[in-house]
């Protein structure tokens, strides 16, 4: 229907295990596949320390991984975009399962959108931050949150990571997302203060409802309620 | 040379390529547009666009002379990407049916599934996309091909597009 702006639902899990947000995220994906009618939502986590890879594996043999594993961090190969990357506590895990048929059907268009998204955060934190042809979204030389998406029939998954207060130290151990040179930052580096991922919740979901001109909703609440994004 | 010609027309834009058709074979386009295989009745140089089918996931196949079909992504599809960097794509040997999932392209951290047009085995991948993936940006329908598939049941070609079918999907989901 023109003019009537998709809903999505914000469904917040709190601190999953990577194995159990991928399991989350396929039901989510189901539902936009067995259901008549638009059926989006946003999935807000944290994850135990956790090392990423995506649908390049070559980089990343398993002796390499292995020697990640020993550092105490899960380690999971997974079919997203992008290269290795690092998930903890302390970083802002955001998982669009959207159909873009509700939206616009361009993965190209949808990864741009992500990015405005966080340089939008970032503003209103009063943080400059920009994109550049790496994708991400980048404050000068370090990344401050890090993409990878899947998308199959139109259905989106994986996502954003926005580093809130995460322990830095454990992207020392790879090349974040293959680009050597450049470093990792964080919403608490930048402003020299504790910035939690509550804090940074709310932000992203105002961010996240304009730029993609959705209604956001509320698990827990009837979708007719005003959908608070509190 | 008219081939040539005719891949530049092919990767630049659609309308192009059916006044070409038109001028050379004393047809009416509607005529051209319901016979499956009347790439055999035109010239030589038509044939490569004479045979495209669609899938409505925008991958296109081309059926050549010994029966294989040549599988790739169209200038829709590879525009809505963005810049290719890495392709994944299946094993020689892999066996397919309609609409199977058989790989995956990546562009801007992005990774996007492919989908089988037909039943059949794959036969060949192009081993140039590991090297310079940006060639299916580039050449979506010539030296950017993604595989070759032997087609088991050539009754499913009926249900895809033909170009013009394909270009009014494409004016459909742009509105």
């Amino acid at each position: 229907m023109r003019g009537v702006r998709p809903v999505v639902e914000v469904v917040r899990l709190g601190l999953v295990s990577y194995p159990e947000a991928v399991r989350l995220q396929q039901v989510y994906v189901d539902r936009h596949r067995h259901q008549s009618g638009p059926a989006h939502a946003l999935l807000l986590c944290q994850h135990p320390p956790v090392y990423t890879t995506g649908l390049r594996q070559a980089p990343y043999p398993a002796a390499l991984l292995d020697r990640l594993r020993l550092l105490g961090a899960a380690v999971h190969r997974t079919n997203r975009g992008g290269l290795i990357t690092f998930h903890g506590p302390g970083q802002l895990v955001c998982y669009p399962v959207l159909h873009l048929a509700g939206f616009k059907k361009s993965v190209r268009w949808y990864v741009c959108e992500l990015e405005k998204t966080i340089v939008s955060v970032c503003s209103r934190f009063g943080i400059e931050a920009s994109t550049s042809p790496h994708t991400g979204v980048w404050v000068g030389d370090n990344k401050i949150c890090a993409i990878g998406i899947h998308c199959g029939r139109y259905i989106t998954s994986h996502g954003l990571a926005l580093n809130c207060n995460t322990d830095m130290s454990w992207f020392g151990h790879i090349v974040p997302c293959g680009i050597e040179g450049k470093g990792v930052t964080s919403l608490s580096a930048e402003l020299q203060r504790d910035v939690s991922v509550e804090e940074a919740i709310p932000h992203l979901l105002d961010a996240f409802g304009e730029r993609f001109d959705c209604r956001l909703t509320d698990a827990q609440t009837e979708p007719d309620s005003g959908g608070s994004s509190a | 040379m008219a081939a040539c010609g005719l891949f530049r027309s092919l990767s630049s834009n659609f309308f192009t390529v059916l006044p070409l058709l038109t001028r050379s074979v004393p047809r009416s386009p509607l005529r051209l547009a319901s016979t499956p295989y009347f790439g055999r009745t035109l010239a030589t140089s038509s044939r490569l666009s004479a045979a495209l089918k669609f899938t409505d996931k925008h991958e296109w196949i081309r059926v050549e002379d010994d029966g294989i079909g040549t599988v790739g992504i169209s200038k829709f599809a590879q525009e809505a990407l963005g810049d290719v960097v890495y392709c994944g794509l299946p094993e020689v040997g892999t066996q397919l049916a309609q609409q199977d999932e058989f790989g995956a392209l990546e562009s801007v951290k992005a990774a996007s599934e492919l989908y089988s047009p037909l039943t059949g085995e794959v036969v060949e991948v192009n081993t140039l996309l590991a090297d310079n993936p940006g060639l299916v940006n580039k050449s979506c329908y010539k030296d950017g091909w993604l595989m070759k598939m032997t087609i088991g049941n050539p009754k499913e070609l009926d249900a895809l597009m033909d170009e013009a079918a394909y270009e009014r999907y494409i004016r459909s989901i742009e509105d």
